[in-house]
């Protein structure tokens, strides 16, 4: 990280790179504790499966418990007379019908879905930053951070274009340029994705890989 | 907050997935005859005779079908409603002693102060605060969008040095556990300095 401050000269960043007040820190990325912490508070929260799970269920205990009270009150709302309420599965359905085997393993595969939704940690939604408080939490929503070093690599002069794709511990950046002679620009752009991750202090090192294309039919 | 639904939300997952694989896995079990001393034989029909007629001999079944669904019914809703509540604080109490009255301030005045602070800030675009959790030791869910050119160590450092602590000392706290969420919003319409 010391290698892009002394390459932030030669980028486009409106801000100069000085000596500019950095907050304190805790020294975080040698503390366990810290990750952890920030780790389990981006991890998915698995919401959406668990309240679309808890709306079937409550739709499904009220179609269940409207019928067995009508069928109860022997007015059936249904057409299915309640004395062969099993309908087809009497008795021509077996145990080891194809049917009945391989509604049992979807069943099954759903069950098994579920608890590994349960139990994976899932990849965190945001990348945690250093915080010099305990107490504190910080992280980048992974989009957000796309498209914010997006914009920067874009910036750069005689950059056209700019993809970002961010991993656990890489970010990788595809710039496109139309300059004949691109040279020193995928150092530029590198330089400046870098000292931006460096100012933002991820809780874990971040490589920073950067591809430059040439397009042709640019600038002459 | 998060922590909290995401418990809620996962531990509900396990405990379903688990009933529906073990309630497959018993019926593919017997139909695959695994064990058919235990199970039962896998060419018997699925409901006997004796089992389909069950219900209408005896009266009790079907309410005690109504009175389970309508419990498990209930129980979703619950979860349901436990996994989308905010737990958002709207009153703290200022004064800890009772005996000299109370004083209570609205939580939204809190984070409306320090949203207005950080808004205040020409790096910072919009930010929303939410306090969660008990009244007496809450939590801070802080969202913050700052300019894309802004120095993101000056921005943080403000709301560490500055806005947080100004929060605790207008709650009276010596701590408030804070999840801040950084995002970043290109600058089209300023230059920043």
């Amino acid at each position: 990280m010391n290698d892009a401050d002394t390459r932030a000269g030669d980028t486009a960043v409106l801000v100069p790179d000085g000596e500019r007040p950095v907050p304190a820190r805790a020294g975080a990325w040698s503390l366990p504790g810290p990750r952890r912490k920030a780790r389990r508070e981006f991890r998915p929260r698995r919401r959406i499966p668990g309240v679309l799970l808890a709306a079937v269920l409550v739709a499904a205990g009220i179609v269940g418990c409207v019928w067995a009270a009508s069928a109860a009150l022997s007015h059936p709302l249904w057409n299915i007379p309640y004395r062969d309420f099993a309908g087809p599965l009497q008795s021509s359905v077996h145990w080891d019908d194809t049917g009945t085997l391989l509604v049992a393993s979807a069943v099954a595969f759903v069950g098994f879905l579920l608890i590994v939704m349960a139990v994976v940690p899932g990849r965190t939604r945001a990348v945690p930053l250093a915080s010099g408080d305990e107490s504190l939490v910080i992280g980048v929503p992974r989009r957000s951070l796309r498209r914010s070093l997006g914009w920067l690599a874009a910036d750069v002069a005689g950059i056209d274009k700019a993809k970002v794709r961010i991993g656990r511990h890489s970010v990788r950046v595809r710039a496109t340029t139309r300059l004949r002679d691109p040279a020193g620009l995928r150092e530029s752009v590198q330089g400046v994705v870098e000292d931006r991750l460096a100012r933002l202090d991820p809780l874990w090192p971040v490589r920073v890989k950067v591809r430059l294309r040439r397009k042709e039919g640019g600038q002459r | 907050m998060t922590r909290h639904t995401a418990r809620v939300s996962r531990t509900g997952l396990a405990i379903i997935g688990l009933i529906l694989l073990l309630g497959a896995g018993a019926v593919l079990a017997r139909g695959l005859s695994a064990s058919t001393g235990v199970m039962g034989s896998p060419d018997a029909p699925l409901l006997t005779q004796a089992q389909v007629q069950y219900p209408a001999a005896n009266s009790w079944v079907w309410p005690v079908v109504a009175a389970g669904s309508f419990v498990i019914a209930l129980l979703a809703l619950w979860w349901m409603a436990a996994q989308s509540r905010t737990r958002a604080v709207r009153r703290l109490p200022l004064e800890p002693d009772r005996r000299h009255g109370t004083t209570t301030l609205r939580a939204d005045a809190a984070t409306g102060a320090l949203t207005d602070e950080l808004d205040s800030d020409p790096s910072i675009r919009a930010s929303d605060a939410l306090l969660h959790g008990s009244a007496t030791t809450p939590g801070l869910r802080l969202g913050v969008t700052a300019e894309n050119r802004a120095d993101p160590g000056l921005v943080r450092a403000g709301i560490e040095t500055e806005a947080l602590p100004r929060l605790r000392g207008a709650l009276e706290l010596e701590k408030i556990p804070t999840v801040l969420r950084l995002q970043f919003s290109r600058a089209f319409d300023r230059h920043l300095t």
